[in-house]
């Protein structure tokens, strides 16, 4: 079940870059996250799962849908037509290199010896989150002020003009 | 290891590839977001396939929730970018960028 | 080693967070003087403490700090040892001058309280992630400067600066998604993501090919934020296309916070150098110095040419700590600190210059030295210390990294470190000559000298070149021996930290 999961992943992924129409091809990323957060579920990461559900394929198609909106659909780019070609061509090529590599690994891979994790299966993840990895909730106040003030810096120009209309 | 980490590694290396690919030959603006994006699930799927490996799922949903919204915050500011760049040159095409040669 | 209880360390993330925080506000009360007031306050008390702090390191060791907060535990551990000092306080010098610098130079680009936050946050990421002690944090806090500065950089709104933003940010981006496959291959292999245990299970484990793939992945992802040669694109167009005190912010501290710092720190205390990785390093480092001289001389735009020298100059960074030596990596070292300030002094006096004539062609300028003549003296200073002329701070440090080249017997090394300070030295001559001296032209006639704290931020770092150049038995007894001693005993280093 897993292996349908990700190969949808990766053919939504594909075709979001090889679409010509902006619009379908922002849908088609969110449809890839959907896909990506059904697997995080199936894999014991519900948190995660519900992240990329409402973040990435919700908050993230909006901002993207609401910028081609913005910019008026193409904005007048035309790509290569040779691009597309390419992109199989390579992709192909790619997914059998990829495909020998793995194989290659197989039966090679080192016994890792289960060391000494801080946290046990069974804990809770509010725990984990909150007691373990409390630097990174700093770290996540920090880049939301980072980014929003980024954003308040590149549009404080249209305040003004708008002041002085 | 085993081999479920394997596989969804292979995957993962995928996602990056059409990432990378998209980085180097597209010219839409938008489009080489687009391509960041499909990278950041690259990663996100690597992270927690790592978790399940090491039978520490927890820890690194943590990290790939903070990872989503680092991520959120740097798209805001790219988009930001572009719209102001559409706004000064009208067009979304990389090929207008060409003022400064690194 | 020392555990403290309180929020000792915390201080260097929380407050500058929280001024960045209340900054709109306090804009939306006064336009100017309050935000001016307070931010320079707050970094002049980060400089105060950063300090008072070093002083206890230096008597009493490593310093850890983990806290409670109303009764829950918490795990927020920060570590301070001889290395973070370092940064910490070189970031501390170069972001009070720089605030200085600001008062004056931000006043026609408006909005100051955005600015002001922004860059507060910018040193609250670079101060988390010196003083982070896990991989993951490492690199949440180098993109929470890095988004900082993305806006930082396209900050004048500009058709330039907005296509330098774009670039830096693309690039940054990539490398920072190879940093975290990176850690979580890393993850996969010991389970863990803390230093200390980092590097007992990678010799644990029995994983020389993924454990070589990640240092690889590891050595693109921050060698593109340190702008190491082959990934050094975006540098040239983002450091001159920002505002003036924040190309000094960039290419004085957080190229070698995000970028020197990390690979530093993971490379000799948690993988270990080995005789490959050195190699690397080196080469990485001896090219980085001539791509970068080499191009600097042909620029004709001031802010460029010292972009393309930072290059250069990181370059001779890597060179020192890739002997693996200890007097290589107190070179290396000591280089970071002096080209923090000479660097932040010439990007600043450039700023100075552009503000006074409007213009950043050499070539238009000519015989500034006698309208400007406090600018002049502090440049040629900072000039003259990075070409390494003896009595000033960038001699020493380049002495120290050719003396470790030849002792490790590194000799067509050391020759060519010698040649590519000698291209340094005849483009900061370029600049001297082109700019300050010469004949005066005549629209220059009614230019003025800088204002009154943009000429005080570029004397305290004229001073500091001079000062630290005089003392630096001194420097290097009380900052830079405690720095090397943790970096020379490599793993080892994390092993004792554990009680091992």
């Amino acid at each position: 079940m897993n292996i349908f999961l990700l190969c949808g992943l990766v053919c939504f992924s594909a075709l979001a870059i090889t679409m010509h129409n902006l619009l379908k091809s922002a849908i088609c990323l969110g449809v890839a996250s959907i896909f990506l957060a059904v697997l995080f579920f199936r894999m014991g990461a519900p948190y995660a799962g519900v992240f990329e559900v409402s973040i990435v394929a919700g908050l993230i198609t909006v901002l993207f849908i609401t910028t081609i909106v913005l910019t008026k659909r193409e904005g007048g780019v035309k790509e290569r037509k040779l691009t597309n070609i390419f992109f199989l061509l390579f992709f192909i090529i790619f997914i059998m290199i990829d495909f020998f590599v793995m194989k290659g690994f197989i039966g090679n891979l080192p016994n890792m010896p289960v060391g000494s994790p801080n946290l046990a299966e069974n804990n809770n993840f509010s725990k984990v989150l909150w007691q373990y990895r409390t630097l990174d909730l700093v770290g996540q106040i920090c880049a939301i002020f980072a980014g929003v003030f980024s954003v308040l810096a590149l549009f404080r120009a249209d305040k003004k003009e708008n002041n002085n209309e | 290891m085993s081999n479920h980490w394997l596989l969804n590694m292979g995957f993962a290396a995928a996602l990056l590839f059409i990432g990378i690919f998209c980085l180097l030959t597209m010219k839409n603006l938008i489009k080489l977001l687009i391509g960041i994006e499909i990278m950041a699930k690259g990663i996100t799927l690597a992270l927690i396939t790592s978790g399940v490996e090491r039978h520490n799922v927890m820890v690194t949903q943590s990290l790939v929730i903070t990872f989503i919204v680092i991520e959120v915050s740097l798209l805001a500011t790219a988009l930001a970018l572009i719209i102001n760049i559409y706004r000064h040159t009208k067009s979304l095409s990389i090929s207008k960028l060409t003022n400064l040669k690194g | 080693m020392t555990n403290g209880e309180g929020e000792l360390l915390f201080v260097f993330i929380v407050l500058p967070l929280v001024v960045a925080g209340i900054m709109p506000l306090i804009g939306k009360l006064s336009k100017k003087v309050v935000p001016d007031i307070l931010t320079n306050l707050t970094t002049f008390f980060l400089l105060a403490y950063s300090i008072i702090v070093g002083k206890q390191i230096i008597f009493s060791g490593i310093y850890t700090t983990k806290f409670s907060w109303f009764g829950e535990p918490m795990n927020i551990s920060l570590t301070l040892d001889g290395f973070s000092l370092l940064m910490l306080v070189t970031i501390s010098i170069v972001s009070f001058c720089v605030t200085l610098f600001s008062i004056d130079y931000m006043e026609h680009y408006g909005h100051k309280a955005n600015y002001y936050s922004l860059l507060l946050i910018m040193i609250a990421g670079m101060n988390g992630l010196v003083l982070s002690t896990d991989l993951f944090s490492i690199y949440v806090f180098l993109e929470v400067a890095a988004i900082a500065s993305y806006g930082l950089v396209a900050y004048g709104l500009g058709h330039n600066e907005l296509e330098a933003s774009f670039k830096y940010l693309m690039l940054s981006a990539v490398a920072s998604g190879f940093i975290v496959l990176g850690i979580s291959i890393i993850f996969a292999c010991t389970g863990s993501l803390t230093f200390s245990e980092v590097a007992i299970g990678i010799h644990l484990v029995n994983a020389k090919y993924l454990v070589g793939f990640c240092a690889a992945l590891f050595l693109m992802g921050f060698g593109l934020k340190a702008a190491l040669v082959p990934f050094h694109a975006w540098l040239p167009d983002a450091h001159p296309s920002a505002p003036a005190p924040i190309s000094a912010m960039l290419s004085g501290v957080l190229i070698k916070v995000s970028g020197a710092y990390a690979i530093i720190r993971i490379f000799l205390n948690v993988f270990g150098l080995t005789y490959a990785l050195s190699t690397v390093l080196m080469y990485l480092g001896l090219i980085s110095i001539f791509v970068g001289a080499i191009i600097a001389i042909g620029q004709n735009d001031m802010k460029r040419m010292l972009a393309y020298s930072s290059i250069s100059q990181i370059g001779y960074i890597f060179i020192g700590i890739g002997t693996g030596s200890p007097l290589g990596i107190l070179g290396g070292l000591f280089h970071i600190l002096n080209h923090a300030v000479f660097k932040s002094l010439l990007f600043l006096n450039s700023g100075a210059i552009e503000q006074a004539t409007g213009t950043r062609e050499l070539d238009k300028m000519g015989g500034l030295a006698k309208q400007m003549p406090l600018t002049a003296t502090t440049n040629a200073i900072g000039s003259l210390s990075v070409a390494g002329i003896p009595p000033f701070n960038g001699f020493w440090s380049k002495l120290l990294i050719i003396i470790a080249l030849v002792q490790t017997q590194h000799y067509a090394f050391a020759v060519l470190a010698v040649l590519g300070s000698v291209i340094t030295l005849w483009y900061y001559l370029i600049i001297q000559r082109n700019a300050f001296f010469g004949k005066p032209e005549e629209i220059w006639k009614n230019v003025k000298e800088a204002p009154f704290w943009m000429s005080c931020a570029t004397v305290i770092l004229a001073l500091l070149c001079i000062v630290i150049g005089v003392t630096f038995p001194f420097v290097i007894k009380t900052f830079l021996v405690p720095a090397t001693d943790i970096l020379a005993s490599g793993v080892s280093y994390l092993y004792n930290f554990l009680g091992y």
